[in-house]
């Protein structure tokens, strides 16, 4: 079976989508990355098989990485701190890709929460609800 | 019916004695409930057992049935749900220690729903802890502990509803009630070989339920069949004011008899040939046996081909975002640590540093994907494919590392709401079920059904169970 998708992301089983997503541009408040950070020793060696990002998206993943021990540095132990750096870093290039996918500015943003059930033009070819055939004896 | 396995009985088949009372409620709750305990602790299929409520639920049942009320083919029928459906009174822990002790003052709209149609809650069904919103690594990210699935107990049920899979494989209730945001209902239902249906976003209120993902969150069934799930769907369906992302009144009700596919459309159905970069040998088998009867009885199938496009990675964003918003608090107070797993002791933290302009961008190209996906749906009623790749995966697995791949059909049929179900499609040379999976435009739930029902008309998949002594 072939496939087009070139991305290396996650599956079904939720969970890891979740795990493995990550985080924009949001940089840490400057008054946060000056007391906590500095506090707080980094583990900052790569991950092993870290993906290779470009410069700029390095320092976006470090951003990130910087802003939540920040605030909650003192939450974690050396090796959830590793297993955070891991998980910012290898959710990068999903993002990127997302970001360099062409949207016009016209694109609107699907946030009612709703599918796309009210075509204007194409009516559903049957209706959600469908007329049965004899009436029910059970439903 | 001496030595007949009533316990692996459809929902449709039990409604049917029970209507022409030749079944009591409450003899067939009291045998679920002897099973369940028997035989729960070992699969962790549930959080907790509600005998009492639900032999006086049977009781009421049953009684009503004397009477000549009979409610329809839910009444007196045990079932499951999954622990993240407020109950009235009933602990509902989400799977996850920081709410051992929750209890709701209220009942969620399906529950509520359920006990209009008559149908007897026998208790709450396992999960992962949050429905996995928070991450997870192992199968063991539970407050119950790992789900064991009833064809090879060294084997996960898959997850989030991963309780609810264990429960109707091994005949401890007639359906339970899942869950999905992505891939919850279907995946457990592939594993587990039983039937299960993602109904189409804002068909079934979850008003009551836990929020993971607003915006993606689905409530639906699983069960013995097709057939059951429509059943089930119908009583469950509708606009709910307390829910606002319910479709409106006229697009919400689902109404279901076995006649009107008599009179419905031949359906058009597209095998989708990029849904998988591969088969597991195991799967590709029982898979490939499914497309030939398909073949056979679809003269009109034909290849597809997925639109391409960052469908999960659009996914990816809306659900970490939204989940780190749900759970806010839990982060923030540090107590996201309580949680079993430890990738969702962490992963809040990393999902809530998205900014809106990246959400935004997700919801853009979730709204180019509905498009898509809506044109492609002008030339095919259904889509198919294998509900997963691979078989049941073990118990140790770390699944973070050891089952990675993609799945553009779950962000896509996700991201954009489509209705989907899984029905049982062959077994593995190990034995293990494979499902092959079903998704429709959005609103056309029935026909996923109509398809599910149709496949299994051919085949007699769904009505093996495993051997459990």
């Amino acid at each position: 079976m072939g496939n087009n998708s070139d991305s290396a992301i996650s599956r079904r089983e939720f969970a890891r989508r979740a795990a493995l997503v990550s985080a924009a541009a949001s940089l840490a408040p400057s008054n946060l990355l000056s007391s906590e950070s500095l506090a707080t020793p980094l583990p900052a060696q790569q991950p092993v098989n870290a993906p290779k990002l470009s410069p700029e998206s390095q320092v976006e993943v470090e951003s990130r990485i910087q802003s939540i021990f920040a605030q909650s540095g003192n939450r974690f132990s050396d090796a959830q701190k590793a297993d955070i750096r891991r998980l910012a870093t290898e959710a990068q290039p999903s993002l990127d890709r997302l970001r360099a996918f062409a949207t016009d500015n016209g694109d609107g943003p699907g946030l009612y929460l709703k599918p796309l059930m009210e075509r204007e033009k194409k009516p559903s070819p049957m209706p959600a609800t469908p007329k049965p055939a004899n009436t029910p004896k059970n439903s | 019916m001496p030595g007949e396995e009533i316990h692996y009985l459809s929902a449709s088949e039990l409604a049917k004695r029970i209507e022409s009372k030749k079944l009591s409620p409450v003899d067939l709750t009291q045998a679920y409930l002897d099973r369940s305990q028997k035989l729960g602790p070992r699969f962790n299929a549930y959080a907790l057992l509600t005998p009492e409520t639900a032999l006086e639920q049977a009781n009421a049942a049953e009684k009503e049935i004397q009477r000549g009320h009979y409610r329809g083919p839910l009444h007196g029928i045990p079932y499951a749900a999954k622990d993240l459906l407020a109950v009235k009174g009933l602990p509902t822990t989400w799977g996850a220690k920081p709410f051992a002790n929750q209890v709701f003052d209220y009942n969620s709209t399906v529950i509520e729903h359920l006990n209009r149609v008559g149908a007897v809650m026998i208790g709450k069904a396992s999960m992962i802890e949050l429905a996995g919103g928070m991450g997870y690594r192992f199968a063991s990210a539970s407050l119950q502990g790992e789900a064991r699935n009833p064809w090879d107990t060294t084997c996960w049920t898959c997850g989030s509803s991963s309780g609810s899979g264990a429960i109707v494989a091994a005949g401890l209730a007639a359906f339970a009630i899942g869950t999905e945001t992505w891939g919850s209902i279907i995946c457990p239902s592939a594993f587990c070989g039983v039937s299960g249906l993602r109904p189409t976003y804002g068909r079934v209120s979850r008003y009551g339920a836990m929020t993971l993902a607003p915006s993606m969150d689905k409530i639906g069934p699983m069960a013995r069949s097709a057939e059951d799930c429509a059943r089930i769907f119908a009583a469950i369906a509708g606009h709910d004011p307390k829910d606002r992302g319910t479709v409106p009144i006229d697009k919400g009700a689902f109404t279901f008899s076995p006649s009107m596919e008599l009179h419905s459309r031949p359906l058009k159905i597209g095998w989708i040939t990029n849904a998988w970069k591969s088969l597991e040998p195991g799967a590709a088998r029982p898979v490939e046996a499914a497309t030939k009867i398909l073949r056979k009885y679809f003269s009109s199938l034909k290849n597809v081909t997925l639109p391409v496009g960052p469908w999960e990675e659009a996914g990816n964003i809306i659900v970490a975002a939204e989940c780190a918003a749900s759970f806010r608090s839990l982060i923030r107070s540090g107590r996201v640590s309580e949680l079993t797993d430890p990738l969702g002791q962490i992963a809040g933290y990393v999902n809530e540093q998205y900014s809106a302009a990246d959400y935004l961008q997700a919801l853009k190209v979730r709204e180019i994907a509905q498009k898509k996906m809506d044109s492609l749906f002008d030339t095919f009623d259904v889509i198919a494919t294998a509900a997963q790749p691979i078989p049941a995966t073990p118990l140790t697995l770390n699944l973070e590392t050891d089952l990675a791949f993609p799945d553009p059909l779950g962000g896509i049929g996700n991201i954009c709401g489509l209705p989907a179900m899984s029905v049982p499609c062959g077994f593995t040379e190990k034995n293990l079920p494979i499902g092959l999976q079903f998704v429709g435009r959005a609103g056309d739930d029935f026909a996923v059904i109509q398809a599910g029902r149709a496949f299994q008309s051919h085949t007699d998949w769904h009505k093996k169970h495993p051997r459990i002594h």
